[in-house]
C-alpha cells in the first residue's frame, strides 16, 4: 500500500521536474496571452495593477478611467491590461512580474502597498517604467506619484466646518495608513483653520473593505450628531449609502466624483488627474527618462482639483465658497503650508 | 486501498472541474480556453513553475500541521492566524535585533517564527484539552483576533521608520536585514530554499507520524480519544501537542513568507493558505507525503486562477467555488472507501437498470 | 467622557446594537435547531453569502425588498439541503464538509456578484419601520421599537422556536433526535427527515440572516459581507446553550461590544482601534471559555446516525 503512494509521487515528481526541463531551459514561454501583438509595432503597452476593482467607483476606478480616456485619444494606440483585486501581496508580485515578463511598457501598480514589491522587481527589468502611487521612493526606472490628498482634505475641512449646522463633522476612517494619513490630516486641518469651534470625530473600520463597518461608522457618527462626512477608501461606499439615509447629513468625497453614487448626499469631491500623470509619464518615457521621479498631484500643478455636486452647489453660500477658492489658492501659492509630520 | 484514495482525491478533483466549467459557460466564456490558460499557464514558463512552487511552499508547510492536527482528531482552521504570528514574530525578531551577526540571527528568527506560532496554537488545543471548547470555533476566532493583532504591529510599534518620515504610513516592517534572507534558488525569480525546508519537513513529518512512539500516540488519540485513554496515553497532552506542532509548522510558513518572498511584514501575508492548505491536506487525504503533489497541484489552481482572470476575465473566485466543491466531493466519497458495501449496492442498482433497459 | 453620559449616547449604543444583533441571532436561531437534531452545520457562513448576495440580486432585478428576502430564504434551504445529503445521507464528517460548504458560498457569492452585477449598485431595500404607539415612547421607542421588519421577526423568533422546540410534539422529535437517535429510530421517527427538516430550516433563517446585512443594513452587497458572522453564530449557540433566550442574551452581548466600540472610537476616546476591534472575539473566546465548561451539547452533535451501528 505504501509502495503504491511512493510510485505515484515519484512519478508526479517526475512529471514536475521534467516539464521544469522542457520550459525551463527553453527560456521563456510566454502564458496564453490575449492577443499575439507583433513586437515591432508602436502600441504603447501599458498593464495597471489594482488592489480592488474597476468599478469601486473610488480610488481603482478613477485611475483606470483616466486610462481609458487616453486610451480613447491615443494616435498610436494603447493596449490596456488590467489585474484587479490584486489586494494581497504575493499575488500582486506574481502579476506585476508576469507583465514585466510579457514584455509591458509601463507597469502601474496602483497603490501604496505595492511599494515594496516594485521596487524588489524593477531592478530586473531596467528598460521597462514602473510607477506606484501613494509613494514617494523613485527608483532609476520607477516613478513615484503622489498625489496630495492633504491638500483636497485641508479645503474640503474648510468646507465642512462652514456648512456645519451642528459643529460636528465625522471622519470614517479606514486605517492610519497612506493616502487615508494624509487626507485625514488636512482635514483636520482644514476644520481647525476655519475656526467656528467646529468639532471632528473620527473612527476606524480597521480595513479598506469594510463596507458594512464603514456604513456602521457612518451611522453612529450621525447619531453622535454628526452632518458632515468624509472618508476614504472603496468602503467610502457604504458610508455614503448610509449617510444618504439620513436627509440633511452630506458626504465629502475624495478619489473621485462620487455624486453618481447619492446625488442628493455628496456635496463635493477632491479629484485626481490622473490622465496629466500618466500623459507627463509616457512624455517622460519617449525621451528618454524611464523613471526616477517623484510627481505630485497638487492644486499648484493642476493635478487635483475639486468639485462640488452640480445638483447641491446652490446649497453652498457664495462667503463660504468664496473662503474655499481663498484656501485653495493659498495653498497652491505656498501661503498655507500643510504639515504632515505630527 | 490507498490506490482508490489517491483515485477519489482525484475524482473529486475533476467533478469539481465540471462543475466549475458550468459555471464558466454561464458567465458566456470558454471553458475549454480558461481550463487551458489555468492549468497549463503554470507549467508552460519558468515563471509560472517557480511561482507555483512560491505558492505550494506555505501550502506544504501549513499544510503538515493540519495533518498533524487532523490525525490527532483536531480540527485545526487557524492556519491564517498561525502564518500570521509567525510571519509578525520573525519579522519583529529581525528587524529589532538586526544587530545581532545573521548566524546567530538566523536560526533565532526561524525558532521565533515557529515557536509563536505554536504558542498561538497551542491555545486552542489547551482550550479544548482542558475547557473543552470546540477548536473549530476558537480557532476561528483566535484568526480573527491574530488579523487584528498582526496589523496593530506593523502599523504601530513595527512600522518601517521610513513609512513614519515619509507620511505614507504603508503598513509593513523595515525591510529584515540581508543576513537572513532565504536565497533564491533560480535568480530572477521568487522560488527560494523555503521551499527544501518544507521538503524536508515533509519527510521529518512523515516520520514522526509513522514511526514514532509520539505519532503513533498522536494518531491514536486521533482514533478514539476515550480508547486512547484507556490505554493509558495522556490524551490532554498530545491534543496540545499536536495543536503546538500544527501552529509551529504554520508560523514557519509565514515565517518564510517573510525571509523569502517578501523580505518584510506586510499585510495580507497568509493571503489565504491557512485555508487551501486544508484543501491541500484532504486532498492529499491527510497524508505527509501525499500533500506534496498535492499543494503542488493547488498551488497551480491557485495562480493558474489569477492567470486565467487576466487572460479570460473569469474572476479568480471560481478558484474558492472549484476548492468548495473538491472539499464537499473528498469528504462525501468518503462514504463509499468506508462502507464498500454502499458502493456495491450501487453498482448492482446500476446493472439492474440497464438491465430493465436492454 | 462626559459625552457618554449624555442620554442620546447611551440610546444610540443600544439601539444599533440590536440592529447589529439581527443577523447573528437569526442564523444562531436557525443553527440551534440544527444542532438540536444532532447535526453540526458550519456552513452557516456560506449559507449567510448566498443569502445575501440572492437578497440583493433580486431585489435589485425586481426592485421587491420581499422578493428579495424571499430569494435569500429559498438560496438558504438549498444550501442546507446541501449540507443535509452530504452530511445526513453520505455522512461525511461534519466539520469539514462545513467548511468546504462555507468556502463554496464564498465563492459562488463572490463569482455571480462579478459576473451578474459587477460594481457598485445600490438597492432600495428595507428601512425602518417604527411601530406606531410603542415607537413614540421617549428614550425606549427609538431604542426598541425603530427598527425594519426582519428585527421584530427575529426577536418574535424567540418566544416561537422556545415554544415550538419545548412545547411541541415536533420539537420533542428533535430533541430526541439530537439526544438519542436510536430511541427515536426505534419508535419509528425517522431521524434523515428530522435531520434534513432541521437542516433546511436553519438554511433559511441563515439566508434571511444574510439578507439582512444587505437588503436591510447596507442596502449594498460586496464580496464576503458577512466577514465571519456565521462563525460567530455558531459559537453563540453555544454561548446559549442551545436555548432561545441564551442566544438572545449571546448575539445582544456581543452586538453590544461591537456597537460599543464604534461608539468608542467615535466619540474619540483614545483606543487603538485595532483592539475595539478585536474586543468582540475576545468576548467569544472568554464566553466559550466559559460555556463549554459546564454545558451538555446534545449527546448525538456531529455524530452521523447509521442504523444497526452502537453509538
Amino acid at each position: 500500500m505504501k509502495s503504491t503512494r511512493k510510485i505515484l509521487s515519484i512519478l508526479l515528481a517526475m512529471v514536475l521536474a521534467l516539464s521544469l526541463l522542457i520550459t525551463g531551459c527553453g527560456g521563456d514561454q510566454k502564458p496564453a496571452a490575449p492577443k499575439a501583438d507583433a513586437p515591432k509595432t508602436q502600441k504603447l503597452k501599458i498593464a495597471l495593477v489594482l488592489p480592488s476593482t474597476v468599478d469601486d467607483m473610488a480610488w481603482a476606478q478613477s485611475m483606470y478611467e483616466a486610462l481609458k480616456k487616453l486610451q480613447s485619444q491615443s494616435k498610436d494606440g494603447i493596449e490596456l491590461a488590467v489585474s484587479e483585486r490584486m489586494g494581497k501581496p504575493v499575488d500582486a508580485g506574481a502579476a506585476i512580474r508576469q507583465y514585466a515578463t510579457q514584455g509591458f511598457d509601463i507597469i502601474i501598480a496602483h497603490g501604496a502597498q505595492y511599494q515594496s514589491v516594485v521596487k524588489e522587481i524593477a531592478p530586473e527589468f531596467p528598460k521597462i517604467t514602473f510607477a506606484y502611487g501613494t509613494g514617494f521612493q523613485s527608483g532609476p526606472n520607477i516613478f513615484a506619484y503622489d498625489p496630495q490628498a492633504q491638500e483636497g482634505a485641508y479645503v474640503m475641512g474648510v468646507l465642512a466646518a462652514k456648512m456645519s449646522k451642528s459643529k460636528i463633522v465625522g471622519i470614517v476612517g479606514p486605517v492610519e495608513a497612506g493616502d487615508a494619513i494624509k487626507y485625514n490630516k488636512g482635514f483636520q486641518m482644514g476644520v481647525a483653520a476655519a475656526g467656528g469651534d467646529v468639532k471632528t470625530r473620527i473612527a476606524y473600520t480597521g480595513s479598506f473593505n469594510e463596507i458594512v463597518k464603514a456604513g456602521e461608522i457612518a451611522k453612529t457618527h450621525m447619531d453622535a450628531g454628526a452632518d458632515l462626512l468624509t472618508g476614504s477608501s472603496q468602503q467610502a461606499v457604504g458610508a455614503i449609502k448610509a449617510v444618504a439615509g439620513k436627509p440633511g447629513t452630506y458626504w465629502l468625497s475624495t478619489d473621485m466624483d462620487q455624486s453618481a453614487v447619492a446625488p442628493d448626499a455628496v456635496l463635493a469631491s477632491q479629484v485626481y488627474n490622473w490622465e496629466k500623470v500618466l500623459t507627463k509619464i509616457i512624455d517622460l518615457r519617449k525621451a528618454g527618462t524611464v523613471g526616477g521621479q517623484h510627481l505630485t498631484l497638487s492644486f499648484a500643478d493642476g493635478m487635483l482639483d475639486l468639485k462640488y455636486n452640480p445638483k447641491l452647489e446652490g446649497k453652498i453660500p457664495q462667503d463660504v465658497k468664496a473662503a474655499v477658492e481663498k484656501a485653495k489658492k493659498d495653498i497652491a501659492a505656498g501661503t498655507i503650508k500643510i504639515d504632515l509630520s505630527k | 486501498m490507498k490506490g482508490k484514495t489517491i483515485l477519489v482525491s482525484f475524482a473529486a478533483l475533476v467533478g469539481a472541474l465540471l462543475i466549475g466549467a458550468i459555471f464558466i459557460l454561464l458567465a458566456k466564456s470558454d471553458p475549454i480556453r480558461a481550463y487551458g490558460v489555468m492549468l497549463t499557464g503554470p507549467f508552460s514558463s519558468s515563471f509560472g513553475l517557480t511561482e507555483t512552487l512560491v505558492r505550494t511552499t506555505p501550502l506544504l508547510l501549513t499544510g503538515l500541521g493540519i495533518i498533524i492536527s487532523f490525525r490527532s482528531g483536531v480540527l485545526n482552521i487557524g492556519g491564517e492566524g498561525q502564518i500570521l504570528v509567525g510571519a509578525i514574530a520573525s519579522a519583529g525578531v529581525a528587524v529589532t535585533l538586526s544587530a545581532v551577526p545573521a548566524l546567530v540571527l538566523f536560526p533565532l528568527v526561524l525558532l521565533s517564527g515557529a515557536l509563536a506560532g505554536g504558542i498561538w496554537g497551542g491555545i486552542a488545543g489547551f482550550l479544548k484539552a482542558k475547557l473543552n471548547v470546540n477548536e473549530i470555533l476558537s480557532t476561528v476566532m483566535l484568526n480573527q483576533i491574530a488579523a487584528q493583532l498582526y496589523l496593530l504591529l506593523i502599523r504601530g510599534i513595527l512600522i518601517d521608520p521610513q513609512e513614519v518620515a515619509y507620511g505614507t504610513g504603508v503598513p509593513q516592517t523595515a525591510l529584515v536585514p540581508a543576513g537572513v534572507w532565504l536565497s533564491r534558488l533560480i535568480p530572477g525569480t521568487r522560488l527560494n530554499t523555503g521551499f527544501i525546508l518544507a521538503l524536508i519537513l515533509a519527510v521529518l513529518v512523515y516520520i514522526l507520524l509513522m514511526h514514532t512512539t509520539v505519532g503513533y500516540r498522536l494518531r491514536a488519540v486521533g482514533a478514539g480519544a476515550e480508547a486512547a485513554r484507556y490505554a493509558g496515553i495522556n490524551v490532554p497532552f498530545y491534543m496540545v501537542l499536536s495543536m503546538f506542532l500544527a501552529g509551529a509548522l504554520a508560523g514557519l510558513a509565514g515565517t518564510v513568507e517573510v525571509l523569502g518572498v517578501h523580505h518584510r511584514a506586510l499585510e495580507d501575508i497568509s493571503a489565504g493558505y491557512g485555508f487551501s492548505a486544508i484543501v491541500a491536506a484532504l486532498f492529499g487525504r491527510l497524508h505527509p507525503i501525499g500533500i506534496i503533489p498535492a499543494s503542488v497541484l493547488f498551488g497551480a489552481l491557485i495562480l493558474g486562477a489569477d492567470m486565467m482572470q487576466r487572460a479570460v476575465s473569469i474572476p479568480a473566485a471560481i478558484v474558492m467555488v472549484i476548492q468548495g466543491f473538491v472539499i464537499l466531493f473528498v469528504v462525501a466519497s468518503d462514504v463509499f472507501i468506508r462502507r464498500p458495501e454502499l458502493l456495491e449496492q450501487w453498482k448492482t442498482w446500476r446493472r439492474r437498470r440497464s438491465g430493465e433497459v436492454a | 467622557m462626559t459625552d457618554f453620559m449624555e442620554q442620546g449616547i447611551l440610546i444610540g449604543i443600544i439601539a444599533t446594537g440590536i440592529r447589529l444583533a439581527i443577523p447573528y441571532l437569526l442564523a444562531a436561531l436557525g443553527e440551534m435547531l440544527t444542532q438540536r437534531s444532532g447535526v453540526f452545520n458550519l456552513g452557516l457562513e456560506g449559507i449567510m453569502l448566498m443569502g445575501a448576495f440572492f437578497g440583493f440580486y433580486v431585489t435589485f432585478v425586481t426592485h421587491s425588498p420581499m422578493l428579495g428576502l424571499l430569494a435569500a430564504i429559498v438560496a438558504g434551504a438549498l444550501m442546507g439541503l446541501l449540507m443535509a445529503f452530504v452530511s445526513v445521507t453520505l455522512q461525511a464528517e461534519q466539520g469539514i464538509s462545513g467548511i468546504g460548504l462555507s468556502m463554496l458560498g464564498w465563492g459562488l457569492s463572490g463569482l455571480f456578484f462579478r459576473l451578474y452585477v459587477g460594481g457598485i449598485q445600490t438597492i432600495e431595500g428595507l428601512k425602518p419601520w417604527k411601530i406606531p404607539v410603542l415607537g413614540d415612547i421617549p428614550i425606549l421607542g427609538p431604542m426598541f421599537f425603530n427598527h425594519n421588519i426582519i428585527a421584530y421577526f427575529a426577536f418574535l423568533l424567540v418566544p416561537i422556536s422556545w415554544f415550538v422546540l419545548f412545547r411541541t410534539t415536533w420539537g420533542l422529535s428533535v430533541r430526541a433526535v439530537g439526544m438519542t437517535p436510536q430511541a427515536v429510530d426505534t419508535l419509528g421517527v425517522s431521524v434523515t427527515k428530522m435531520r434534513y427538516q432541521c437542516l433546511i430550516i436553519g438554511g433559511m433563517l441563515a439566508g434571511l440572516a444574510g439578507a439582512t446585512l444587505t437588503v436591510a443594513n447596507t442596502h449594498m452587497f460586496a464580496d464576503n459581507i458577512t466577514a465571519g458572522r456565521g462563525f460567530i453564530a455558531i459559537a453563540l449557540v453555544y454561548f446559549g446553550r442551545w436555548s432561545p433566550w441564551g442566544i438572545l442574551a449571546g448575539s445582544l452581548l456581543f452586538s453590544m461590544a461591537d456597537s460599543f466600540q464604534l461608539w468608542v472610537q467615535v466619540l474619540g476616546i483614545n483606543f487603538p482601534y485595532e483592539l475595539a476591534v478585536m474586543l468582540p472575539y475576545i468576548v467569544t473566546i472568554v464566553a466559550l471559555m466559559i460555556s463549554f465548561g459546564r454545558v451538555w451539547p446534545p449527546a448525538a452533535l456531529g455524530k452521523p446516525y447509521e442504523r444497526g451501528v452502537r453509538g
